[in-house]
This record gives C-alpha cells, structure tokens and sequence, in this order.
C-alpha cells in the first residue's frame, strides 16, 4: 500500500494521506499509531465451576465391617507407627474424609483402582450408571464429559495413557488429520501456535475486481464480515430459548467476536441487534430485512425462495443476506439455484445427529456441496456456512476439511452451559433438555467463553500439526485427510476375509 | 493443583506393607479371585487384556480362561487373526524357532546388534517414569538380550551399568543429550514425533518436573517443560542427513534409530530417512502410549499403525531397499498376538512401551500427566513422586517384566509354530497368513 517516493529530497510515502503524500515522519507515525493499536487475538479463558455438577463418574463402595477389621488388626500389627495404620490407598483423597473409608467422597475418585486391587475384600469401584446414561447414541457420556470440562476450564483436555476407544468408526471418526514431520506453521515450534489464524470471511466477493481508466472500481467490491473463529452460535432450540440464554449467547458471541443467530423475532423483541447478531427471517418477512439496524451486519432467510431473497436484498442494500437451506430431499438443485441468484452465504442444515437426506451424514453432505461449487467454479463465490453433527472439538477442523467456511454451533452450547438432556437429540424441535436453575448471564458468557477458548485452542493443535498456517487454507483441503475405510482398502486388501466399506 | 514439593520417603514398613497389598491384589485379581473389577478396562486395554497380562507378569504364562490375545476396538488388530495350519503341519518343536532380528542391514562398518527377541523397549523419560521403573526395562532388556530407550530425560547413572542395551534418544528439546550419553549407546534414536500427539512435541508438566528431574534435564524445578516440534534444525531429508553425521562423529559404532509417526506420506518419510542414513525406521501409530497428551490428537492425529505398516513395508520394497533397514511398529502393540501381526503386517519387530507397564500393574487410568493430585500415577510408575515411586520395587518389577516376556515369547513362538514357521523373519510382509474376521465389538 505504502509506495516509498522521493519528493524535494525527503522521503515520502503515498497511499494514506487522502491524496497528499506523507513524510517520512507522518509515515512513521501512522505506522506506529497502527501497531501500537495492534493486539493479538486472545480469548480470556476463566476457571469457572460447575452449577451442578454431573453425575459422579464412579461410585466407591466400602464395606464397614470388613474396613473395621482391617483397622484393628493394623492397630495390633503397627501400633505405634502412626504413619503406616493412617496410610490410604487413595492420593486423591477418597478416603481422607473425617470419617476415612466409612464414609468415601467418590466425587473426588478417578478411577485408578488401587483402593480396590489392594482391598478387594471390601472395596469397590464401579462406573456410576447415572453418568453412563447421560446422552443419546450421538451426543455420547464422553462428549458431554468433555464439554463441560472444557466449559469449565477453557483448557485442551490433556490425559496420560493412550487412545481409549474404537478404532476408526463412522462419521467424523472415520477420518483421520494429517501432520507433517518438518512442516511447521513458524519455525517457532510450539510456540509458533500463536501465529495462526483462525479468522475467516463471511459473504461474496468478485472473482475479480475491474476497474475503468480512472483506476476507480467499477462495480461491487467484496462484501464480507470477518470472524475471529471458524464457529458461530446458531439459534438456541425453542424448547429451551429464552432471554437469559440469548443474552448469554449473543454476550458469549461478542466476548469470542463471532455470530450469534436468533429468531428474527426475538431480535425485535429484546432489542438486540447489533454487529454480532444474525436475525434468522421467516421467507415470508423478507421485506422486514432491513430493518434490524445497530450494526446488523448479516441476516439469515429461514429457506431458500428467490423472491424473498430479492426482496431481503432490496430491503436491506448495506447487510449481507443469507439462506438457511436444511439437507432436505433435493437440496443439490436449491444449492445451485441459490448460488445462481447471488445468494452469497449458505447455511447448510442438518440435524443434531448430523443425519440429512436419506440418513446420509453431514460429512457426505457438505463434501457434496463443496464439490459441486467447485466443480461449478463457483466455491470461491460463496460462503458455507454449516450447522449438525458438530459436537467435539475434532469435529470442527473436520467439517471445515470437507468443506465449511464455518460452523454453527448449538446444541454443545446447551451442554457447556451444562443443560441437561434425555432422550432423542437428533431433532431440535423435539429435544428435551433441562437447562440449570442457577444459571446466570456472567456465568454462561464465561462458559461459552472457555468452550470456545478451548475448541479453537484444540483447532491450532491439528492446524499446527499439519503445518498450516490459517484456517482458511484448511477449507476444502481434502489432502490433508485421511480416511480410515480407504486406509483399510489400501492396507488389508489383499488379506482373506476383507470387505471393506464398514463406514 | 497441589503440587508436591515437599514429599517425604515412606519408611520402609509402610513401603512394605503397601507394596505387600498391591502386590497380592493384582495377583489375586489375576488369578480371579475377586473377579474383574467393574471400572477396568477400555475397547482397546478390555478389563480382560489387562488382567490377562497381570496373570502373564505373575506367572510367565498365558492364561486359560482370559482373552490375552485381543481388545475390542472392532479394527485393526482386533479384527485379524492368523490362518493356522492344521495340527500336524506345526513346527514340532516350538522352542527352537529363532526369534533373533538384525537390526543393522545397510552392512556397514558399525556393530552388528542382533537382539533375541523382535521386540525393544519403548522411549519413557525420566521424568515421565521413575527412575525404579527405568532401571526395571533395562535389566529385562539386558536379560532378554534387547533394548530399551531412555526417552528424552537424561540418562539416570544407574542406567550406565545396562548401556550396551540402552537406546539414547535423541528428541527436540535435546533434554539429557550429552557426548557420555551419545557415546555410551549401541543404538541412538531420533524421535522426530510420537504417535500419541504427531507433530505436538512434548510436554511434562510443572508438577512432575521435581529437583531430580529437572537437574537431570538442566532446568527449573516444578517448571513445565516442553520439547519443541520439530527439531529447529531440520527441514529436509539433508538436514537430517547432517544429524546422523553429527551422531556418527561422537560414536562411529552407533546405529540410528529414526522414531517418526504415521502421516499421510509415512513411505515417503521412510525412505527418506533410509537414504539419509538410518539403520532403523521406527513408526508409532496414532493409537500409541503416552505420559500426556491432548486428548484430540490422540484419536485424530496420523493414522493407526496397522495401516501404515503394509503402506510403508510395500514402499521399501518398490524402492529396493526393504532389505537394507528394519522397520520397527509401535502405537497400540499390545500383545504377543499384536505383534507377530505387526510382523505379518512388515514390521520386523515392534516396540512395546504400555505393555511394560501394565505389566508392571498399571490400570490404564490416565492421570500419568499428574491427575488431581499433581503427583502423578497412583501406582508409581509414571511419577517422580518420592513417595509414590516407592511403590515400585525394581526386583520385584524386573521379575514381572521377565514373566511377561516370558509368556510372549510362549505364543510367538506358539503362533510362529502353528503357521510352520522357523524363524520370526519368514513372517515378515505375510498378510498371506492373515484373515480379517468379524471381531467383536
């Protein structure tokens, strides 16, 4: 931008000064007003404690009797010896209560089993079936856990041992990252982390920019937003919505600087429009797109109908609209209208399982979609945007692999914010989840605030892996996947008895 | 978290009566005495595996009524089984099958280091494990003829009476990297990544890095220590190449050991290192061991190592160069099955690292990285702990080593004699002798 030019000897420099070159000095002001103004992008993670604690992970078990006795007879065997009879075989302190091992505190058990390995005549460890019943077939007892330790603490969940669970699996378990031996994002190493960035655009922009002989631009530059994250915080389920939780979603969407999305309605209502929030608009109100104001910087149709779409636009020329399109039946020939018509930023819908037209997952889905733009020649034009199935933070660099720009978040929000579900969640119309009665709105920011902290810290982790450098170049980069059910074809096909495509 | 700064040394009737409990607990669990306890185990360690290797580490046998063979991951190994031959076409006598592997192949002027067993230890730092269980490998791999490698930690003295089968790592942080520690190894690896966290380096928390420790590593007490990745100093096969010059300088007799994990282009990174000079490629898959490490990459990071062996075993041979390195498997070995499957698979031997230290009692609990405590592993074995290490008594954790390996040998050489095979080498690359099954999830 700053063209370094001599001018009566002192040098100058063009491009900022509103016509006038500067000086050397002005340059140099300007430049240092800039980077005094700098800052990294850092999202303030805060210990912040469970309101109800999920069920304890084990419940521990001590038979009095067979304690009582134990005690005696070290009595008899070390008296005297007070450091070997007070002994536990507990370093967490399970059994460190006022009244030792007859009244255990199993909240604080991690399940090493020493206690019951070396007493087993009258100590059990068992998994606490409350806690295992947590969830559905999707949303599992570990993610849940996971969530809320992250909500907690805003940290990347770090454990000893290795890999615990199945090997490969469907969906999103079905692919693996790559990494690179010697490719780093900086030469810093671990540090080299913090140089990654997470950002991305939202909107539509030429697939190049014209301009007439006056060098001014001829037609519509790019029209985008920027996010600080590759997420944002798609609408709350009715069933749970409330002011409270938007407040606390739309503060928790300003606090990471993403999107927060609400009912068009609710907007209105609790007036809350401004920068960070995306009113979703019944097609039927497309003429009310404009009207949100406050810095409103995108809106959301709730369904694809060319009219509306023209009728938003007209109505709201200074905001970007978008389209919500659910992975219906049919949904590939909406995709190609839309993006006929301009649209210029696609919500890809799918449901809580993930599971869109004829049952296929969102991972299939979006691969799809992202293809057939590019095929189209048509990717760099729009922006996808994608919501269901995402519920882990390796989801994320996952859906992004196969083709999001970004993705919305919902029902792990709910969790963080240690909502309690049962039964099905696959359907946001019907799902049933109690959210706490202490829930307050500078405890759901924080929550919302370390979950975020925490899966974008965890998004670095693979990004580092991999050696790149921003999130951008991750989109589409299919390369730098692996799926386990090719890897199987390649490794075991010639072994007797192997079929193959399991996932 | 508390973080133990001032622990005190048990005395030793309080080490004697807590080593006498959790020693015959795990026997008598072993044994079936309490039946399996209901929190043990996972897909891929079931409760069944885990006490079937306390039995082994008890006994120096298999068991009857557990399965020792496999998890329940529903892949991989899992799903794998050998195609036996019918009784009488067995090899008739089980015990002179050979089980040795030459380890240097390029046929240069360095040692020629054949160990018994086609199996090595596997990189666990002091720091990461107390300085008892370090010296319990070392005595096991001397016994059996083998190795094992120190990890990036230094190089405790003790360990010096055991070199000829110590394997000095060389990894990011250069942690314990001295010329003593070069020149006293039959075998110098470089860990250039791990499987359990590809391309994270390493990590040992702030409270496991007590006085000895961080001495050792020349550092702070109780301050993080992290190993960079990857190493600043290498961006090329060349750079590399420089590296195992720089070793060659220090101890010509050396043989480098090259520790990578399992990305996309694993056979390429494995010739790679074969042309700069490596006389053993180490991969360590994805679903391998370790003392801490994000949880995400642990699933999701590189690829298990069942499916990079057959990638890369097939691209050295493309090469021309199969027979001129070994290729050693690691990440997941969990049993004496697993490893003659790694071997089918093209490994020529495996490395084994959590076997070790289930064997040594480990419940797979995960709180090596410290746990709520900050102290570390329970058990004392992953802990630096002064009181906890305590807990694991070098004899009696040598003697459980030797007994477990023991009862691998038995069924490699049990499944080796039912596939008519004399010698651990003809299995190499032999998917041939391989059936995937159905498994059991």
């Amino acid at each position: 931008m700053q063209a370094l030019e001599h001018q009566g000897g002192e040098a100058m420099a063009s491009g900022s000064g509103g016509g006038r070159a500067l000086t050397m000095s002005e340059f140099a002001s300007r430049a240092r007003e800039r980077a005094d103004n700098y800052h990294r992008y850092h999202i303030e993670a805060l210990d912040t404690p469970d309101r109800q604690p999920l069920p304890n992970r084990f419940l521990v078990k001590v038979g009095k009797v067979g304690l009582a006795k134990f005690i005696i007879s070290e009595l008899f065997q070390y008296w005297g010896k007070w450091d070997v009879i007070t002994s536990r075989p507990c370093t967490y302190g399970v059994f460190s209560g006022p009244v030792g091992g007859f009244s255990p505190r199993p909240h604080l058990c991690v399940g090493c089993l020493r206690c019951t390995v070396q007493h087993p005549e009258f100590t059990t460890v068992e998994h606490n079936p409350e806690r295992a019943a947590m969830g559905d077939r999707f949303l599992s007892q570990k993610l849940i856990e996971t969530i809320d330790e992250e909500a907690r603490k805003g940290s990347v969940p770090v454990r000893g041992q290795g890999y615990r669970g199945r090997f490969g699996g469907p969906g999103w378990d079905g692919m693996f990252t790559d990494m690179s031996e010697i490719v780093r994002p900086s030469r810093d190493g671990i540090h080299g982390r913090e140089l990654i960035g997470t950002s991305v655009d939202i909107g539509g922009k030429p697939m190049r920019l014209q301009f007439d002989s006056d060098g001014d631009l001829v037609g519509e530059g790019p029209r985008m937003l920027t996010i600080q994250v590759p997420f944002l915080f798609d609408a709350p389920p009715k069933m749970v919505a409330s002011p409270l939780l938007t407040r606390i979603w739309k503060g928790a969407a300003e606090s990471v600087d993403t999107l927060a999305m609400f009912p068009a309605e609710t907007v209105r209502k609790l007036a809350i429009a401004g920068h960070n929030v995306v009113p979703i608009i019944p097609v039927s109100e497309a003429s009310t797109a404009g009207g949100f104001g406050n810095g409103t910087q995108l809106v959301e149709l709730d369904s694809w109908d060319e009219a509306a779409f023209t009728t938003a636009c007209t109505a709201a020329p200074d905001v970007i609209v978008g389209v919500r399109l659910d992975f219906d039946a049919g949904w590939q020939a909406k995709l190609t209208e839309m993006v006929d018509s301009g649209v210029t930023v696609i919500h890809l819908v799918a449901d809580n399982h993930g599971n869109g037209d004829g049952g296929r997952f969102a991972m299939d889905l979006i691969k799809e979609a992202h293809i057939s733009l590019l095929e189209s020649g048509k990717r760099d034009m729009v922006t996808l945007l994608g919501t269901g199935g995402v519920a882990a933070a390796d989801h994320l660099p996952k859906a992004i692999i196969v083709g999001l720009d970004a993705v919305g978040l919902d029902l792990p929000l709910l969790i963080a914010l240690q909502g309690r579900p049962t039964g099905d969640l696959s359907q946001r119309d019907t799902l049933r989840i109690k959210m706490p009665r202490k829930l307050d709105e500078e405890w759901g920011i924080q929550r919302l605030t370390n979950l975020s902290c925490s899966w974008r810290d965890q998004m670095l982790e693979i990004l580092g892996a991999m050696g790149i450098r921003e999130v951008r170049r991750l989109r589409g980069e299919m390369g730098r996947a692996m799926w386990c059910n090719q890897l199987e074809e390649e490794a075991f096909a010639d072994i007797e008895g192997f079929v193959g495509g399991e996932y | 978290m508390a973080i133990s700064k001032d622990p005190v040394k048990p005395s030793d009737t309080l080490i004697h009566k807590t080593t006498n409990l959790m020693q015959n607990g795990l026997n008598s669990h072993a044994f079936g005495e309490y039946g399996s306890p209901n929190a043990l185990g996972d897909a891929r360690w079931t409760d069944e595996l885990i006490l079937a290797t306390w039995y082994m580490a008890e006994t120096g046998k298999v068991p009857d009524d557990l399965n020792y063979k496999t998890g329940k991951s529903g892949g991989g190994f899992d799903r794998l089984d050998f195609k036996f031959l019918s009784e009488s076409e067995w090899v008739a006598d089980p015990e002179s099958i050979v089980t040795s592997i030459p380890l240097n192949r390029r046929n240069d002027h360095r040692k020629q280091l054949t160990p018994s067993i086609p199996i090595y230890g596997g990189g666990m730092s002091y720091g990461s494990v107390s300085v008892n269980v370090m010296m319990a490998r070392a005595k096991n791999a001397e016994k059996w003829n083998t190795y094992m490698s120190t990890g990036e930690g230094g190089y405790p003295l003790d360990l010096y009476a055991h070199k000829d089968h110590v394997i000095t790592q060389v990894a990011t942080g250069y942690f314990g990297v001295e010329e003593k520690t070069i020149q006293a190894a039959p075998i110098v690896e470089f860990k250039y990544a791990q499987g359990a966290k590809p391309g994270l380096g390493g990590h040992l928390l702030a409270s496991k890095a007590g006085d000895e420790v961080a001495k050792m590593r020349g550092s702070v007490p109780f301050v993080s220590l992290f190993s960079p990745f990857p190493f600043h100093s290498t961006y090329s096969v060349e750079d590399h190449s420089k590296h195992i010059d720089w070793i060659e300088t220090v101890n010509p007799d050396a043989l480098i050991a090259v520790k990578v994990s399992t990305p996309h282009d694993v056979d390429m990174v494995a010739v790679g290192s074969y042309y700069a000079g490596a006389h053993i490629i180490h991969l360590d898959g994805s679903y391998g061991g370790t003392g801490a490490a994000p949880e995400i990459a642990k699933k999701n990071i590189a690829m298990p190592i069942e499916l990079a062996l057959p990638k890369v075993h097939k691209f050295l041979i493309k090469e021309g160069v199969r027979d001129k390195i070994t290729l050693i498997a690691s990440g997941g070995v969990r049993t004496a099955d697993d490893i003659a499957k790694a071997i089918a698979l093209g490994a020529d031997g495996v490395v084994l690292g959590t076997s070790d230290l289930v064997a040594m009692g480990c419940t797979r609990c995960g709180n090596c990285e410290g746990g709520p405590s900050g102290r570390g592993c329970p058990w004392g074995l992953t802990t630096t702990d002064v009181e906890l290490q305590e807990w694991v008594q070098q004899d009696w954790a040598v003697e459980r080593l030797d007994n477990y390996y023991t009862a691998v040998m038995w069924r490699i050489k049990d499944i080796l004699s039912k596939l008519g095979l004399n010698d651990v080498k003809e299995l190499v690359g032999r998917t041939d002798l391989l059936r995937y099954t159905a498994g059991e999830d």
